[in-house]
């Protein structure tokens, strides 16, 4: 108990840097994917059938190959291939890297999302707007954008969930998130080996994240709820 | 003259036509319905008037401007078909109100947007605005929802919701005020009270096309009726001959299966 | 018939993207191998060390600092090149792609020396002995001392260690982990009853005093061949040449040893 007091202090400071890094690979990720998604999703809804065809295969592409391995191209390919490691070798060469692997993924899964969401709109309400005189970019913004922020967003909360986890795989090319830092110790770290209590602490910290954002998503449903 | 003229419109889809060469004319202040079983192509008649769809050959005026022809290549830009289309008013057979507004949103938001592009809106915001919102709340108690203007679509019912759509539509007062059968999504109920809204308007000589099911307030209410049948204008006449006294056999069948 | 020739065309676009990969990927490598490497060092000014957390070559102090006897003979080695030493946390499993992508320049990381290592990079003289020993619950040690008596126990081993190819080697049932603390854990946990891992972190952290107290490590199972710890550099690097250099001056001067007895581990060290 006395050795688990004191090896306490030490293994948190260690895992809420770890969780820092989780964090900001999470928050990177969606403020990139999610614009990136609506491009893509605007790209594969084209009428112009090369667009559409490209960005469908890309997405089928991106949707059908594991993150994993997807992290391992991004930061390898580079200097395996091209001979010329534009990472670096530090963290933040390797957090880059992984936010784009991260960005490219989720705005994928994302597109397909928005896509659902915005063919699910009842055409009659796009007919509607014209014939009030409006433009098509007005309809989009005025009429049919927050019905279809309406409809994604119990989709998109599943999403964002996994996103939080998913972030894990990052460890693949050596981002040291939070479950790196709770492995560390069992290794030996900081004078503290051997020690498995860190790793399955982690889960913690993502419950207790994951808990804030089901609730604020929650939140947001419910802040809809006046139309349907 | 006549307010709307209407000639030879054709509009096919893949390769079937739907309209066969449509033409009539409309003076101002009168009531036209247009009848005919599904299919007959008045609806589409309609949406090519509204610009939903573009006719293939053909062309549309209102008040002697030539709104649509198909001599000309169809590549009009979007702003001037956005103009034209301000000549008429639809209301669609499932209201398409915008959910997410109150019932005084979705009679204002066209307006408000309309007005954001006059060159005078950033001095005269406030008073546009309540100009605009005096409006439309004319306009709904004239509809008999004084009490419902702050409800959101889903806390109406249908018969409020097409009440709703119609204010929505003269807010912007157009010259020609069309609806595609109104009342087919309405119990028999509702359906009184949406039709009452529009003898009201008729007995104010609002210009209007009604493309209907309900042959007896058609005959009461319109001062032309049109019967189609299959892409074509099979009779058309005052409603006391066409549906009174049709001299086609094809409009006899219609009415008689109406009658059953 | 379309969409067939189509996707067709799809999968010899991608056909050919693999190729064109191949075919690079190969042209790089002999770039590399032209140019001296010690050069290329010295002119970028550092040294980026691939490790992991492994004690006590390479492990982290109280303020963060890497020490240990790798980290403390590579910032000796970096310092004779007349470069900084920085090290860099790795994946294990991706050590070779870390290598030849160019993200580090060596893996000094209490490496065994296995013909997987040695085929795949340019490996230093050996500098350290090891072994693999069977790491056990202390109460059930003495039941199990010999190889055979071993027979019925499952082993957690590390993938592609030396120590999985040990175990393999005497007919042993293995559960492959990704690293030699998870293997620990296995057997602390009881979902592994052994483990066979190096004897130089066995000796760091089973036992009593240590984080596994109720561990304990008994037989060694490749004593007489025995094998040994040495630095991988990306193949034809000249890198490995100078480390080998650098090696017989600090052990002709006492540096290594030195060293070697602040972590414990001069016993094991090979003459240079």
């Amino acid at each position: 108990m006395e050795l688990f007091l004191e090896q306490f202090p030490i293994v948190v400071q260690s895992l809420n840097t770890g969780f820092l890094q989780t964090l900001r690979l999470f928050f990177i990720t969606l403020l990139g994917a999610m614009p990136l998604g609506l491009v893509i999703s605007f790209g594969s809804m084209s009428r112009f059938r090369p667009l559409s065809w490209l960005t469908r295969t890309i997405v089928w592409i991106v949707r059908g190959t594991p993150l994993m391995i997807q992290l391992l191209i991004v930061y390898y390919f580079p200097g395996l291939v091209m001979g010329n490691n534009i990472w670096g070798s530090g963290e933040s060469g390797r957090f880059l890297a992984a936010s784009i692997a991260f960005i490219l993924n989720y705005a994928c899964y994302f597109s397909e999302i928005y896509r659902g969401g915005i063919q699910s709109i009842p055409k009659g309400q796009q007919e509607a707007g014209l014939v009030l005189g409006m433009t098509k970019r007005q309809i989009f913004c005025r009429v049919t954008l927050l019905q279809v922020v309406k409809r994604i967003v119990p989709p998109m909360s599943n999403e964002i969930i996994t996103l939080v986890k998913d972030t894990s795989l990052a460890r693949i090319i050596a981002l040291q998130e939070i479950i790196w830092a709770g492995q560390a110790f069992l290794k030996g770290s900081q004078g503290i080996s051997g020690v498995i209590w860190p790793l399955f602490f982690t889960a913690v910290y993502y419950l207790l994240f994951t808990g804030i954002l089901t609730i604020l998503l929650g939140r947001l449903e419910k802040r809809l709820d006046y139309f349907r | 003259m006549s307010i709307l003229e209407v000639r030879d419109i054709r509009k096919s889809f893949d390769k079937s036509e739907i309209l066969k060469g449509i033409s009539f004319s409309l003076d101002k202040g009168e009531i036209l319905s247009i009848i005919g079983s599904s299919g007959s192509g008045k609806t589409t008649l309609l949406r090519c008037l509204n610009f939903l769809e573009h006719p293939d050959s053909g062309s549309i005026a209102v008040n002697g401007e030539i709104l649509y022809s198909g001599d000309e290549p169809d590549s009009q830009r979007e702003a001037e078909i956005r103009k034209k289309r301000l000549h008429f008013g639809l209301v669609f057979q499932s209201f398409n109100l915008f959910p997410q507004y109150t019932a005084l949103g979705n009679v204002m938001l066209a307006r408000e947007l309309l007005a954001k592009e006059s060159p005078d809106y950033k001095s005269r915001k406030k008073e546009l605005h309540r100009q605009i919102e005096d409006e439309a709340r004319q306009l709904l108690e004239q509809m008999g929802l004084a009490d419902r203007m702050g409800n959101y679509p889903h806390q109406l019912s249908g018969g409020q919701q097409q009440r709703v759509a119609i204010a929505r539509a003269l807010a912007l007062q157009p010259d020609i005020l069309c609806f595609d059968e109104p009342t087919s999504a309405l119990d028999p109920e509702l359906t009184q009270e949406v039709l009452r809204v529009i003898r009201e308007l008729a007995e104010r000589k609002t210009t209007m096309i009604i493309v209907t099911h309900e042959i007896a307030f058609a005959r009461d209410v319109a001062s032309q009726v049109i019967f189609m049948d299959d892409g074509r204008i099979v009779e058309e006449g005052p409603p006391e001959q066409v549906i009174g006294a049709p001299t086609q056999e094809r409009t006899r069948r219609f009415l008689e299966s109406y009658n059953q | 018939m379309k969409t067939m020739k189509k996707l067709l065309a799809l999968l010899m676009a991608l056909v050919m993207v693999f190729a064109m990969t191949a075919c690079s990927s190969s042209s790089s490598d002999d770039s590399s191998e032209a140019e001296s490497e010690v050069a290329y060092i010295q002119d970028q000014g550092v040294l980026v060390v691939g490790i992991t957390d492994f004690e006590p070559m390479d492990y982290k102090d109280e303020d963060g600092n890497w020490i240990g006897f790798d980290a403390d003979m590579a910032t000796a080695f970096a310092e004779s090149l007349g470069v900084t030493v920085e090290f860099v946390e790795i994946n294990w499993d991706n050590k070779i792609l870390e290598l030849d992508a160019g993200s580090i320049d060596c893996v000094w990381n209490g490496m065994t020396l296995t013909d997987e290592v040695t085929s795949a990079m340019e490996c230093s003289n050996a500098y350290c002995n090891n072994t693999q020993v069977v790491v056990l619950p202390a109460d059930v040690a003495d039941q199990h001392d010999t190889v055979e008596s071993m027979a019925d126990l499952t082993f957690a081993v590390e993938a592609g260690s030396a120590g999985e190819s040990q175990a393999e080697a005497n007919g042993f049932a293995t559960t492959p982990v990704t690293s030699q603390a998870d293997a620990l854990m296995e057997v602390a946990a009881g979902t592994s009853d052994a483990a066979v891992i190096d004897a130089l972190m066995a000796g760091a952290m089973v036992g009593e005093g240590t984080s596994y107290a109720n561990l304990t490590y008994t037989i060694s199972l490749n004593e007489d061949e025995g094998e040994e710890y040495g630095v991988g550099f990306r193949k034809g690097s000249d890198l490995a040449e100078a480390l080998n250099e650098f090696f017989a001056e600090s052990y002709a001067d006492g540096t290594m040893m030195e060293i070697a007895e602040k972590y414990g581990v001069q016993a094991a060290i090979i003459a240079q």
